[in-house]
């Protein structure tokens, strides 16, 4: 390695040790919080002091009093389908608008985009009485199928500026070898939709995951209702505890997180592929 | 992508495998869902303390508790109320104009077949809960229990600076003056959710211009560009100009407010007996004191604050007749002394002598039954949009005490809005 | 051939039912509402275009708007280009670069109610990190009561939003700078193009689908702001950092003005409709046909 090299990549490390120190901040406040015991946090007000003894103890107490084991199940299961049904069918939406010449093509792209930007809050009313119609209020399902369909407005219009991207000639290659319209989505379009994908993804979990409106108002069972809505009553309760509030905070963000952990491969592949050709 | 696709659909079984079981656990012959705000877990524990009661008593009901949060809890029990599928069995609900919103609008059951056989109201209740349960004649509204207001502060620093708890607005102003010059901030609040300026304005127009000028002007009856409305605000304004009240007191919640009393930052506040609810130190309870809001004009009926909290059942009810079994139960001196007596609240039913309470609780029963007239709070007796816009004018006058007269302006403009 | 001729349809046969169902039926019906009088319990009444007049005698309203607006030129000054920078500064293959894209990643994962319980401790008159630190620097002269002073609370609140936004931006540029192979890269740098030329020429029409996609929700989420608002300040000190998404709620479900509250929805709705497809538009009409 060249001197002028190891210069270069060890001001890179400095500088984003920098940037990244300044950008959590927050977060760090929010974290030695949660380790400190509420006579730390009223009585030290300089938050750069680390907490006197590293104690889970406060999560604990949060996991617990809280009931977060059922509320995380109540979670996955709601974001995991919406996840995956918005993703699919918005891959498909967005295979359709971006590779099909048809009339209307752009007025169907248009009322998905548009869709997306209503003030979703006004949408509590009909949203409802729809899912009340349907037989659906107070189910999973209620929930998980207004994300997807919500969702969808966003997820198709980034896709479908993905999906241009790709050449047509690939597609044309593979109908000649005789392929239907769906295997080409599946064996084409979607793996080289990949880091799209990932990216989607990962902020559509995030978004559902952290969802706090629609569990309220579609679910009336507090046994059926996401973390937002356990870390809601949490402030409730422990409205002087900001330890425990915190580290129920933290406990929340965790599972976000760990998906963006485990997609973020997908964004260093894309680089990888074309680097090994 | 195959795998993707396999995972949807066995997602989609588990999910319908999940609802098939809580279909399957609804059979329970007489249910009875309850939709509550009580989010705290202090009232939340005790209504759930209630229930296991009643069911025990009554092993063929099922009583379901569905708990939201406070102020969401206002927003969607309007999607509940019209709704036939989705409405509760019981909503708890405040007493007065805000029940009666709903009474108006014939979402609500009345209760008179609640009683028992020979039984009225009045056999459970004082006459004077008729006028906030009771509207066009019929029982809607079932009183649980009450609360009183006042003044709260600090034994301990009372007693080191000598000072009394004040009776009159003059002594009352000593207090401040005398806490001020011991670097104690005199008073307390924490306004970022407004109400608690609304608290200031209901006492002080109570105790200037007393409890029936007040109520026509919840009504909108009376304007609020008057010279009597402006007494009310001079008054105020004499505190905010001397620097009574803590800084920036628009950055906090009520909670946060009363952690300067709670640390002995600040000497006094405004507010209701729940206050207790969020001591969490045994000792600052004790020392917790109160006094009634100082007299200013003593030709002027003492008039107090008493918000009521209870319970209604909707018009959609789907289980109307053990909804009304479950009611008549709430309503016995047994479930309400339980309910008051955990929480420090005052029961509604009658039958409960005063001794009973803790001294505390008596010293705030005395209190209201020396009063001549009580009423509700600013946001349970006038409009909703009314309330809102007021309460953004009171948090304003505090910020900015010199524009009384946009205030007032402004306040006239809004009721003639709501109102007219 | 006609089986691919129907094949777009078969694939947007579902989509566009439950979007129908789910989005588009409520649309409507927030439309229709807003020429109502309605108290979102009895049925409502028909008052033609009042509360259109009212909204334009409103002064909450032109607080609103005019907020929103800050909001948006804001978003649209710092988050979009710093993800930008982001992305581009952390693209790299060295090894624990990981950790730092998560990093800046991490404000994203807090839900909003969360981010601004963290924000309302931060900005504390009293003991809050910002003022307490400025007090230590010996910098007392500067604190500030950041949500309850009425000229600067809405900025406060911007600076809230400014931080997962910065992220969800960066997200967008990353997956977008996957689309850019490294030959082409290579390729530049042998003709000799430097640094800027490399990003102007080469790097930025690469990154068109995702810097589309990102300004577009930039746009969005700027005039849709409405949870932060909620939580922080309810539009406090008295209406000084109302939005129109929270002034709505405020209006509709607090205040039982539903009518009136959907037609801030469609005012809202209709300002956002105009940013988006009118930038939209300039893209996509220069968009090959295919």
């Amino acid at each position: 390695m060249s001197k002028k090299r190891i210069l270069w990549v060890g001001s890179f490390y400095l500088i984003a040790i920098v940037i990244s120190l300044i950008w959590l901040f927050p977060l760090f406040i929010a974290g030695t919080t949660a380790f400190k015991s509420m006579s730390e946090v009223v009585q030290d007000v300089y938050w750069w002091n680390l907490p006197d003894n590293f104690t889970f103890k406060y999560f604990l107490e949060a996991w617990n009093q809280g009931g977060m084991s059922r509320y995380f199940l109540n979670s996955f299961i709601i974001t995991v389908p919406s996840v995956i049904g918005a993703l699919f069918f918005s891959a498909l939406g967005g295979f359709a608008l971006a590779k099909y010449r048809f009339k209307y093509n752009k007025l169907i792209l248009g009322i998905f985009i548009a869709g997306n930007m209503i003030p979703f809050q006004m949408m509590m009313f009909p949203v409802f009485r729809i899912s009340n119609l349907i037989g659906l209020y107070d189910t999973y399902l209620a929930v998980i199928l207004f994300h997807i369909s919500f969702q969808m407005g966003f997820c198709i219009f980034f896709l479908r500026n993905f999906i241009r991207t790709i050449p047509t000639d690939l597609l044309d290659a593979a109908r000649v070898d005789g392929s239907s319209e769906f295997r080409i989505f599946l064996q084409i379009v979607l793996p080289l939709t990949k880091p799209a994908l990932a990216a989607l993804g990962i902020l559509e979990f995030t978004w559902i995951w952290n969802d706090y409106l629609w569990g309220l108002v579609l679910l009336a069972s507090d046994n059926l209702r996401p973390v937002t809505v356990g870390l809601v009553s949490l402030q409730g309760e422990y409205l002087s505890k900001w330890n425990i509030i915190s580290a129920g905070s933290l406990i929340a963000a965790a599972v976000p997180l760990i998906v963006f952990l485990l997609f973020q491969r997908y964004f260093i592949q894309g680089l990888m592929m074309g680097a090994s050709k | 992508m195959k795998r993707l696709t396999s995972s949807f659909v066995v997602t989609l079984l588990v999910i319908s495998f999940i609802m098939g079981i809580s279909l399957a656990t609804l059979g329970a012959e007489k249910k009875v869902v309850i939709n509550s705000y009580m989010a705290d877990p202090a009232p939340k524990e005790t209504l759930k303390q209630l229930v296991a009661e009643f069911e025990e008593a009554n092993p063929d009901y099922a009583v379901t508790i569905n708990t939201y949060p406070h102020e969401d809890y206002k927003t969607l029990i309007r999607t509940w109320l019209p709704s036939k599928k989705a409405s509760p069995d019981i909503v708890t609900w405040f007493a007065g104009e805000r029940a009666n919103t709903f009474v108006d609008k014939g979402l609500m059951m009345p209760l008179d077949d609640i009683w028992g056989e020979g039984k009225s109201f009045e056999d459970y209740f004082p006459r004077a809960f008729k006028s906030i349960s009771q509207f066009e004649g019929e029982t809607y509204f079932l009183p649980q229990s009450w609360y009183w207001w006042g003044f709260w502060y600090r034994k301990s620093v009372f007693n080191e600076l000598n000072l009394e708890e004040p009776i009159t607005w003059n002594q009352f102003l000593d207090v401040c003056k005398e806490l001020k010059e011991n670097d104690y901030t005199p008073i307390t609040i924490g306004s970022k959710f407004r109400w608690t300026a609304a608290g200031w304005f209901d006492y002080l127009n109570l105790r200037v211009n007393g409890a029936d000028f007040h109520m026509k002007l919840m009504k909108g009856e009376v304007s609020y560009d008057s010279e009597k409305v402006r007494k009310v605000f001079e008054h105020w304004k004499e505190l905010i100009d001397k620097g009574y009240f803590i800084e920036n007191h628009s950055s906090y919640s009520w909670q946060e407010g009363a952690k300067f009393l709670f640390n002995k930052e600040a000497g006094m506040y405004l507010m209701g007996q729940f206050i207790q609810d969020v001591v969490s130190d045994e000792k600052i309870k004790e020392d917790l004191g109160f006094f009634r809001f100082p007299i200013i004009d003593a030709s002027v009926p003492i008039a107090e604050e008493t918000p009521t909290d209870g319970y209604m059942i909707p018009k959609n009810a789907p289980h109307p007749e053990a909804a009304k079994k479950f009611m008549h139960f709430l309503a016995t001196r047994d479930a309400q002394w339980f309910f008051a007596k955990k929480l420090n609240r005052i029961a509604a039913n009658k039958n409960i002598e005063p001794e009973n309470y803790d001294p505390m609780v008596q010293k705030g029963l005395q209190m209201i039954n020396r009063s001549d007239k009580v009423t509700q709070f600013y946001d349970r007796d006038t409009k909703p949009a009314m309330a809102d816009k007021a309460m953004d004018q009171f948090v304003k006058f505090m910020a900015k005490p010199g524009q009384i007269d946009q205030i007032l302006r402004s306040l006239e403009a809004e009721r003639k809005k709501v109102f007219e | 051939m006609n089986k691919r001729k129907f094949a777009p349809f078969k694939f947007l046969l579902i989509p566009v039912i439950l979007y129908a169902i789910w989005v588009i039926a409520p649309i409507f019906y927030t439309i229709f509402l807003s020429f109502t009088q309605w108290d979102g319990l009895t049925a409502p009444t028909f008052i033609g275009l009042g509360n259109y007049v009212d909204l334009l005698n409103d002064p909450t309203f032109y607080t609103a708007l005019f907020n929103n607006i800050k909001w948006l030129f804001i978003y649209v000054l710092v988050p979009l280009p710093l993800g930008l920078v982001f992305a581009l500064f952390f693209n790299r293959k060295l090894p624990g670069v990981k950790i730092f894209k998560t990093a800046i990643y991490l404000p994203l994962t807090l839900s909003f109610v969360v981010l601004s319980q963290i924000w309302t401790w931060i900005y504390q008159p009293k003991y809050g990190a910002i003022n307490v630190t400025l007090k230590a620097l010996g910098l007392g002269e500067l604190t500030v009561a950041w949500l309850s002073n009425s000229d600067i609370v809405t900025y406060s609140l911007i600076v809230v939003g400014c931080w997962p936004q910065t992220a969800y931006t960066m997200v967008l540029f990353l997956a977008g700078l996957q689309n850019v192979p490294t030959e082409v890269m290579e390729a530049a740098k042998v003709d000799g193009a430097n640094k800027w030329q490399r990003f102007w020429k080469v790097i930025l029409p690469l990154l068109k689908p995702a810097t589309i996609i990102a300004v577009a929700v930039t746009i969005i989420q700027s005039l849709r702001m409405f949870a932060i608002v909620n939580v922080m300040t309810r539009g406090g000190p008295f209406r000084s950092s109302e939005v129109l998404a929270n002034y709505m709620y405020v209006e509709g479900f607090k205040n039982y003005s539903m009518g009136y509250a959907s037609t801030l929805a469609v005012v809202l709705f209709l300002i956002i409709l105009l940013f988006v497809f009118i930038y939209l538009y300039q893209i996509f009409k220069t968009e090959v046909e295919y």
